[in-house]
């Protein structure tokens, strides 16, 4: 069979290269232009849906773990509270965020609390909320839970997970034989269900979830910038109030 | 075969490429659109009801670090570049076309295989990238049926 020669062969290596062209320069302007953006902006396929928090905390839900993994002074007067799935991409997305916004402010300003909410649809994320947990009877539980959650991409699809988990353990200087010894007993897995105990009761829906002072904040204002502008806004509130009301002491 | 002796029929051939290049173009932009998705996008918070982007944070959604829909918008874009071709009289082309979307039907079906079983959640987006690969099938399939009458 012969090929039948066209008078304009040159026409679809033209309209080829055209097309060509312009994927390449659409996608890279697509993609400059999101780079550029700059403000953390969700943007996911439609389709999808995100859960709202409740606006606020129910006073009636589980205590949760108790004492909670908490950094700051029981008496700051802001509380940031973060339900978080060590799965979760964007639990591992605002890590960072909430370590930055705990460097800016002290202990005597905020305290935040981490409540693990592993999710049903991530098979390792139980496992991870436990062995945090049992770094934390060790003490060293944000160390564990920063390791987890920089190290996510890398342990959540690996078979041996179980080990790298040992090896941040390891690393953050835990005793090994207490560690693996929690991890398969009930302290900490007991922990971790009363904080999921505590996330139902507040009909808490996706992960992260975060609360200052009990009010829910939108996950797109999980940035440095926002939550400074949001917990500047607290701290100046809660100040006026004291101002206020000097009877009110050592709440 | 048809060479041309029906001119009724070789137009209609000529047609087909032409539909074929279309749905290419419809995958290919697509498989830019998810491709742009992964490496651009911030994580989504993951609910209890409706998932996280399972399919699109899943560990088959990269080969070698690279977003596997950069890997379908290749196979689109040569795809389109086939059907063009042959669109403009080049009958080699097309059948190198049958033979890759044919390879793309196979792997697609893979990918629906891995979505329903082993992730158990589907991507919107990459179920348009399997109906654009089955419609290129369907367009040479009735190509291939026309010639032979």
């Amino acid at each position: 069979m012969k090929n039948e020669p066209t008078k304009s062969s040159g026409i679809p290596v033209i309209i080829i290269i055209l097309v060509l062209v312009g994927v390449v320069v659409g996608a890279w302007f697509l993609y400059n232009g999101s780079k550029g953006a700059g403000n953390k902006t969700v943007s996911p396929t439609p389709g999808t849906s995100q859960t709202k928090p409740p606006a606020t905390v129910n006073p009636n839900a589980p205590q949760g773990a108790t004492p909670p993994n908490v950094l700051g002074e029981p008496a700051a007067p802001l509380t940031l509270e973060e339900f978080a799935d060590f799965q979760c991409s964007a639990c591992a997305s605002a890590h960072p965020v909430m370590k930055e916004v705990r460097s800016i402010y002290t202990n005597k300003q905020i305290r935040v609390i981490f409540r693990n909410y592993p999710l049903p649809m991530h098979d390792k994320s139980y496992d991870a909320a436990v062995a945090a947990e049992a770094a934390g009877l060790q003490g060293k539980f944000w160390p564990m839970q920063g390791q987890l959650f920089s190290n996510q991409q890398t342990w959540s699809t690996a078979p041996n997970y179980r080990e790298l988990w040992n090896g941040y353990a390891e690393k953050i200087g835990l005793d090994m034989a207490k560690f693996q010894s929690d991890v398969a007993g009930i302290a900490a897995k007991s922990r971790v269900d009363q904080d999921i105990a505590r996330a139902k009761g507040m009909g808490v829906g996706s992960t992260p979830t975060i609360y200052l002072n009990g009010q829910s904040i939108p996950y797109t204002e999980v940035n440095v910038p926002a939550m400074r502008r949001i917990i500047d806004a607290e701290l100046q509130k809660t100040a006026g109030q004291q101002q206020s009301a000097p009877a009110n002491v050592g709440k | 075969m048809n060479d041309g002796t029906n001119e009724a029929a070789g137009s209609a051939i000529a047609k087909l490429p032409l539909a074929a290049a279309v749905v290419a173009l419809g995958g290919l932009v697509d498989s830019v659109y998810l491709t742009l998705h992964h490496l651009t996008a911030e994580p989504v918070p993951c609910s209890i009801i409706a998932g996280c982007e399972t399919v699109l944070t899943s560990k088959y959604a990269e080969v070698g670090g690279i977003p596997l829909a950069a890997f379908g918008a290749a196979a689109y874009f040569i795809a389109f570049s086939l059907a063009i071709l042959s669109a403009f009289g080049n009958r080699s082309t097309w059948k190198l076309f049958g033979v890759q979307v044919v390879i793309m039907a196979v792997f697609t079906g893979w990918l629906l295989y891995l979505q329903a079983v082993v992730i158990g959640a589907f991507c919107q987006f990459c179920l348009i990238s399997a109906l654009t690969t089955f419609g290129m099938l369907a367009i040479f399939l009735i190509s291939r049926f026309h010639s032979k009458r």
